[in-house]
């Protein structure tokens, strides 16, 4: 019943049940473990035969209460809400590959996915190849023998390139491998993985879905397609053959997620879920405030050039266009004549919050090559689009012009 | 019919068999998206629900993924 509702009302109402006394929000149930009338019954949870929590590692009904709304909004069939988005990515690879396996990876990912793939994983023996994501021939190319996963962001942050999804999906099928899509930048208002083909979605639902930098959180979504049946997963087969197409979900939430034990604080889950309710509104604020400053920083002569998939100039205006019907989100870079004129841009904002994060309702910034890329190589910041006169934006939601005021303000001292 | 759910008798008054998908109305069967259904040993394909019959003696189980584990 509650899939025939437009998304925006399923934001609000979607997989909600009432709370205790009528209350219309979720309780925070900030209990560590919960306790069963019988010894039977408890055995009956642990053995899966009847559903339930039993401790909050692995599940609490705060953190289930935004997976299934979570899970309803991506139109997938089960989720997993984790302590981070770093969280999810990490459980969610690490279920589907062993030692001796390959990612096949965007190379425009954020940075602590990159630092995840390329130096803490390849130390067990999971190794990464890293492609260009809109050189599709590129990306054919690079699934070998031991590829297990496609990983790739619906926008590379901060790369601001854009792939198409689809084809990527059909690459994947191709080679009988799973899609991971990071949405994180583009949220399932702005496209569900699932319509565009791809078997898993992860998020860092600290950014856009909480909105309003708050708390960190993480989602993995199974979109139910992919066929864990497959040669290339023998350790999925006892999950397939008891959980079906759930295969995926069941191996995460049996071993992976439990035993990393990266479980979301049921506080945390309530205040991402309190985020939810905006998302659209928020989104669409984004949006059209990103496109503006753009536009506005375009024009501007102190400006090198704009990183933005909503201008008509854009390389990726197109492709953005197609798959994100017309949004752009809230993220673009920027280039000033060199790194000491960014240092001096940011210095001179006002409203904008020069910070490590994005997706907050107030307008941020960052020079990444000093700082969230500052461990990496000149050729490795260049393979993330990183260069050293280049801004990260985070649009915010504040009044459009105070925040295009405040950055012409700030560009007039550069 | 007398069914044997999860290892326990189970009465079920007034019918004498039921597809999977009735069976887990008339019990209630909580969560029944994500519900695993074994039927005498055998795990059942979720298509398959409507179409696969239940009947006295039957020994059903159902498993869920969701909250419990070790
Ligand atoms: C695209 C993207 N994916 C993943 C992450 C990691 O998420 P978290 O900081 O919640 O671990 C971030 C940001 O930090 C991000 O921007």
């Amino acid at each position: 019943m509650e899939k025939k509702w437009d998304f925006e009302t399923l934001l609000i109402h979607g997989g909600l049940e009432p709370g205790p006394a009528g209350a219309t929000t979720v309780p925070i149930v900030q209990s560590s473990a919960f306790a069963y009338d019988s010894a039977d019954a408890l055995e009956d949870v642990f053995r899966g035969r009847r559903p339930g929590q039993v401790y909050t590692r692995i599940g609490n009904p705060t953190t289930e209460s935004l997976e299934k709304r979570l899970t309803l909004l991506e139109d997938g069939i089960a989720g997993i809400v984790t302590a981070s988005g770093m969280a999810a990515i990490s459980t969610a690879v690490l279920t589907i590959l062993r030692s001796g396996d390959e990612i096949l990876s965007s190379s425009s990912v954020f940075g602590g996915t990159f630092s995840l793939f390329r130096d803490t994983l390849s130390s067990y023996g999971i190794g990464v190849r890293f492609v260009d994501p809109t050189d599709l021939k590129a990306v054919r190319e690079g699934v070998g023998e031991r590829t297990r996963l496609l990983f790739v962001e619906t926008i590379g942050n901060p790369k601001m390139d854009v792939p198409d999804i689809a084809a990527l999906a059909e690459i994947a099928r191709e080679a009988k491998i799973p899609l991971m899509l990071d949405a994180t930048v583009t949220t399932p208002w702005m496209a569900r993985g699932k319509d565009l083909g791809a078997d898993l979605v992860v998020h860092s639902t600290s950014k856009f879905i909480n909105g309003s930098g708050s708390a960190i959180g993480g989602a993995i979504i199974d979109l139910g397609r992919f066929d864990w049946g497959g040669e290339k997963y023998p350790h999925f087969a006892p999950f397939v053959k008891k959980f079906g197409r759930f295969a995926f979900t069941a191996r995460a939430r049996k071993l992976v997620h439990k035993d990393l034990g990266a479980c979301a604080a049921p506080m945390n889950s309530f205040l991402l879920a309190e985020g939810i309710e905006t998302l659209a509104l928020r989104m669409e604020r984004h949006c059209s405030s990103a496109l503006r400053l753009a536009s506005f920083l375009r024009e501007h002569p102190k400006v090198r050039w704009v990183n933005y998939p909503g201008l008509p100039d854009s390389p990726f205006q197109d492709i953005a266009s197609r798959q994100f019907g017309g949004r752009y989100g809230a993220l673009l870079t920027f280039g000033l004549p060199d790194k000491e004129a960014a240092f001096r841009f940011i210095n001179a904002l006002r409203l904008a919050r020069n910070l490590a994060n994005i997706g907050d309702a107030k307008t941020l910034v960052i020079h990444p090559a000093s700082t969230i890329c500052c461990d990496y190589t000149p050729e490795e910041k260049a393979l993330m689009g990183v260069t050293e006169e280049l801004v990260r934006v985070s649009v915010g939601i504040e009044a459009p012009g105070d925040i295009v005021g405040d950055f012409a303000q700030a560009l007039e001292q550069v | 019919m007398t069914l044997t759910v999860n290892g326990k008798p189970a009465a079920i008054d007034g019918k004498v068999e039921l597809n999977v998908t009735e069976l887990l109305s008339v019990l209630k069967v909580e969560q029944p998206d994500y519900v695993t259904v074994e039927l005498n040993g055998e795990i059942l394909e979720r298509d398959n629900f409507p179409a696969t019959v239940v009947r006295d003696g039957d020994a059903v189980e159902f498993l869920y993924f969701m909250g419990g584990g070790r």
